[in-house]
């Protein structure tokens, strides 16, 4: 088999890539060692959030936010697009402080946030003790919002599919080749499949996609773990985090609460087993939020991974040794928000070379100094 | 309607007690169901669906289905069926969505509890598991949804077949009373009622789950059950059938059905219509009659009666009619079920054209068979399989019964749909090898005896399916080894 593009794993990033690339007349082929979603996307809260310390992030999500919003029509799909907000707990001035920096730059790029008090924060999530929470305050940005990770990313799937994209579940890359310095193809169940470009799009499992071409890349798998409650009422929309205590939670459109935070027991590897020190943490500290889901039972609880990069911020662009292989990983939790932004910047340089300044600030090249730069404003 | 007389039982309902539905005042018995009583007080619709807020009844009885969830003292998504009345309840129905908890609770913390071997699930195969555990000196928790231990025999009214170890010859309501009788006499096993095992995880040693013991105050006590090994005895499901209005109040598993006019001698109304012949199906239309049921017809979409010859003489002594070749069409009613119309099928499954016809009734019995309630040993990470013969997905096991993840064994229907006589003798099986796990010394000739039975009770025409599946399984174990 020959085609233009690679593509390994089938998450948001890879069929969103494999979306674009093939409405651009791009031969694409698309392996999953699994099934669709069976990774991150389909384990992930996928909250879209605007609300970040570096100017990078927040044009990255507020430009994803755009497209995100317009998806539907695109895909021909509801891909479950809500933009209920974000309330971003605020917990002592020292926090005060700094979320009057981030949202003064959040503001300055086009950013519609602000910081409430308790009784706005009440006003806007009801089931919200805000002495609970230990909070003065909070940031809220009402364009921040939710998309469901299954629609969104079969309905890319679809869509590629129909542009003539080959897309492979449960068939996996076991060999990538390398001549001279350039990609030259994969083998994939013993088949070999010859291309000009690979693209790492494995999340959790990049670090071993990379090796197979020789490439060392610094992302280790952090085990996470989620819940979901029985299905209630509607009776909130934002998205509730807070970076003291990692905590996220948000109401489905289908009435669960869905939720998670840095469990006890977290470790690194690929761990299927969710801990019960995570359950009772994260049950703990979401009735403290919201002590009426006190009464709420768990319906499921479950793992999936971080693809974590050195300082939270994700790898993407060329690899600047091997040509033709593209990374596309270490989104450290953000993956799903930042895709369509970050697959757009990587799909315009495949097809027509075009050069973005993000495909330097997080070139794969960034570690080789000394100077990283680290996102806080990280939750899960 | 609450049965009065009956050839061969006699209902312990206990004390009368009232109780709340939606503020009015209904009297029922304490050793009854929520939803028993509201049936026998005439109330059909229990639930509204999700999706189209069509009306929802009494369809499983056993906690599985979840077509009964209603507000109980301001505690949403209860599922009434295996909640037992008590004096001054307040029962409320619910919108699909349910409004969250109107009360408070204090704080009940976490205990943990330590023991040899953890028993999921108190039916035949449970019941004998946790016993053949503790005779080999293995400490052993036996935990159960229900407000009673004995599952699904508690509604076996008759005469059980097979072999005299397991029994045969006495009724299945009495093998639970005997069961549960050794149960609480042997001071090595602790029974958990009301309690849910809802996780599985990861832990250094030995096994860690999750349970959840409802109170009766309607809070809920957790526990971190930490044991050398695991049998799980789940048991089964009711499958369901596709036609119109499948979903009305009044259409009911032949398990619900039994549960409600066997163990609570409650009636689903008054005229039936089952659907399928196989044993349970013949079983369940007989024990209709003898509760004063009039049962309209069987219907079998089969060429011919999938149970045995015995059960379908008897129904056809009492002039029921079995019509083979023939399917639902479809149930009307507003509310509930007000007749059902029935229609001849071809060699491929087609309606024959002018062949339906009408049947009256108000209860619509589906007796299509039952899936194996696999999901809490799927937490445990065994490997699952579809094996149509062992009635769905089951997790793949040796002839100790223990899966592919060690330490974690299955016994009964959760293994492969058989019957109660199988579902013992695997859980003795189940019992044995778990206490060995678990570092006891156990006497092994017994398993080969167990096993022996097993293959005698597999070995008639009867067993074929049970027998297929099991060597399917087997199969599959040694390629995973």
């Amino acid at each position: 088999m020959k085609t233009d593009v690679v593509i390994i794993g089938g998450g948001i990033n890879g069929c969103s890539l494999a979306y674009q690339l093939s409405k651009k007349g791009i031969d694409v082929a698309l392996f999953e060692r699994k099934y669709i979603c069976s990774g991150a996307t389909g384990r992930c809260g996928a909250g879209i959030r605007q609300q970040w310390s570096t100017r990078e992030n927040i044009i990255l999500a507020k430009e994803s936010v755009k497209i995100f919003s317009k998806l539907s029509r695109e895909l021909k799909e509801d891909i479950g697009f809500r933009q209920g907000g974000y309330l971003v707990a605020i917990h002592d001035e020292k926090e005060l402080k700094e979320a009057e920096e981030r949202v003064k730059l959040q503001r300055s790029l086009g950013v519609d946030v602000k910081i409430i008090d308790k009784d706005e924060i009440k006003e806007i999530v009801p089931i919200l003790d805000p002495d609970g929470m230990h909070a003065i305050g909070a940031t809220f940005c009402p364009t921040d919002g939710h998309a469901d990770p299954f629609k969104t990313t079969f309905a890319y799937a679809r869509r590629a599919v129909e542009n003539g994209a080959k897309i492979f579940t449960h068939r996996e890359v076991s060999k990538i080749i390398v001549e001279k310095n350039k990609v030259k193809g994969v083998v994939a169940d013993g088949e070999r499949i010859d291309c000009n470009y690979v693209i790492n799009s494995a999340g959790a499992w990049s670090r071993i996609v990379a090796r197979m071409a020789g490439i060392d890349i610094p992302n280790r798998p952090l085990r996470k773990e989620a819940i979901v409650t029985e299905k209630m009422k509607r009776v909130f929309d934002a998205m509730v985090i807070s970076f003291r205590d990692g905590i996220y939670f948000s109401q489905q459109s289908e009435g669960n609460i869905l939720g998670g935070i840095p469990g006890p027991d977290e470790r690194e590897g690929y761990l299927y087993q969710p801990t019960f020190s995570f359950l009772n943490h994260m049950a703990r500290t979401l009735t403290r939020y919201a002590p009426v889901l006190k009464f709420v039972r768990v319906l499921r609880h479950w793992t999936g991974f971080y693809d974590v990069s050195p300082d939270a911020r994700p790898i993407i662009g060329e690899d600047p040794n091997i040509k033709g292989f593209i990374h596309c990983h270490g989104f450290s939790g953000h993956g799903f928000m930042l895709s369509p932004m970050v697959t757009k910047i990587i799909s315009d340089y495949i097809s027509d070379g075009k050069d973005s300044d993000y495909l330097h600030s997080l070139s794969i090249e960034r570690f080789k100094g000394k100077d990283i730069s680290r996102e806080v404003s990280v939750v899960g | 309607m609450r049965i009065e007389e009956h050839p061969i039982l006699s209902f312990e309902r206990g004390r009368k007690v009232h109780f709340y539905f939606n503020g009015k005042k209904l009297y029922g018995y304490e050793n009854e169901s929520i939803a028993a009583a509201l049936v026998a007080n005439g109330i059909t619709q229990l639930s509204k669906s999700l999706k189209y807020n069509r009306p929802r009844g009494f369809f499983c009885g056993i906690g599985k289905c979840a077509s009964c969830r209603m507000r109980v003292n301001g505690v949403p998504n209860v599922r009434i069926c295996i909640e037992n009345v008590r004096e001054g309840l307040e029962v409320e129905t619910q919108e699909p969505l349910a409004e969250l908890p109107s009360r408070e609770f204090d704080d009940k913390g976490i205990d943990t509890l330590e023991c040899d071997v953890l028993v999921i699930g108190g039916g035949p195969a449970g019941l004998c598991a946790s016993l053949e555990a503790a005779k080999s000196d293995a400490d052993v928790i036996v935990v159960d949804e229900n407000f009673k231990l004995g599952g699904q025999l508690l509604k076996q009214t008759h005469k059980f077949f097979g072999s005299k170890h397991e029994m045969a010859g006495k009724r299945g309501i009495d093998i639970a009373k005997e069961l549960e009788k050794e149960i609480i006499e042997n001071n090595r096993i602790r029974v958990f009622l009301k309690s849910s095992v809802f996780g599985y995880y990861e832990s250094d040693h030995g096994h860690l789950f999750g349970m959840a013991q409802r109170l009766d105050d309607m809070s809920e006590k957790v526990y971190k059950v930490k044991c050398k090994s695991a049998v799980i005895a789940s048991g089964a499901s009711e499958n369901f059938l596709v036609f119109p209005n499948n979903d009305l109040p009044g259409v009911y598993g032949a398990g619900g059905v039994q549960t409600l006019v066997n163990v609570y001698g409650v009636l689903p109304g008054k005229k039936v219509l089952m659907v399928g012949s196989g044993n349970v199906g013949l079983i369940v239309s007989y024990q209709l009659l003898q509760a004063g049921m009039e049962v309209k017809a069987v219907v079998e979409a089969l060429p011919k009666i999938g149970g045995y010859f015995v059960h379908a003489a008897k129904l056809r002594r009492f002039g029921v009619p079995i019509y083979v070749s023939h399917t639902v069409k479809e149930v009307y009613g507003e509310d509930k079920v007000e007749g059902a119309t029935i229609v001849e099928i071809d060699k491929n499954w087609r309606e024959i054209p002018g062949t339906e016809k009408r049947i009256d009734c108000d209860v619509v019995c589906l007796a299509v068979g039952l899936s194996p309630s696999v999901r809490v040993v799927s937490l445990t990470g065994a490997d699952i399989r579809y094996i149509p013969e062992a009635g769905g997905y089951v997790a793949i096991h040796d002839d100790c019964m223990e899966t592919t993840k060690r330490g974690i064994f299955v016994a009964g229907d959760l293994s492969g749909i058989e019957e109660a006589s199988i579902a013992m003798l695997e859980g003795k099986l189940a019992g044995l090898y778990s206490a060995k796990r678990a570092g006891k010394d156990v006497n092994e000739d017994k398993a080969d005896e167990y096993r022996k039975r097993l293959e005698e009770l597999r070995a008639g025409p009867f067993g074929e399916r049970g027998r297929i599946a099991k060597e399917k399984i087997r199969r599959l174990w040694k390629e995973c080894h």
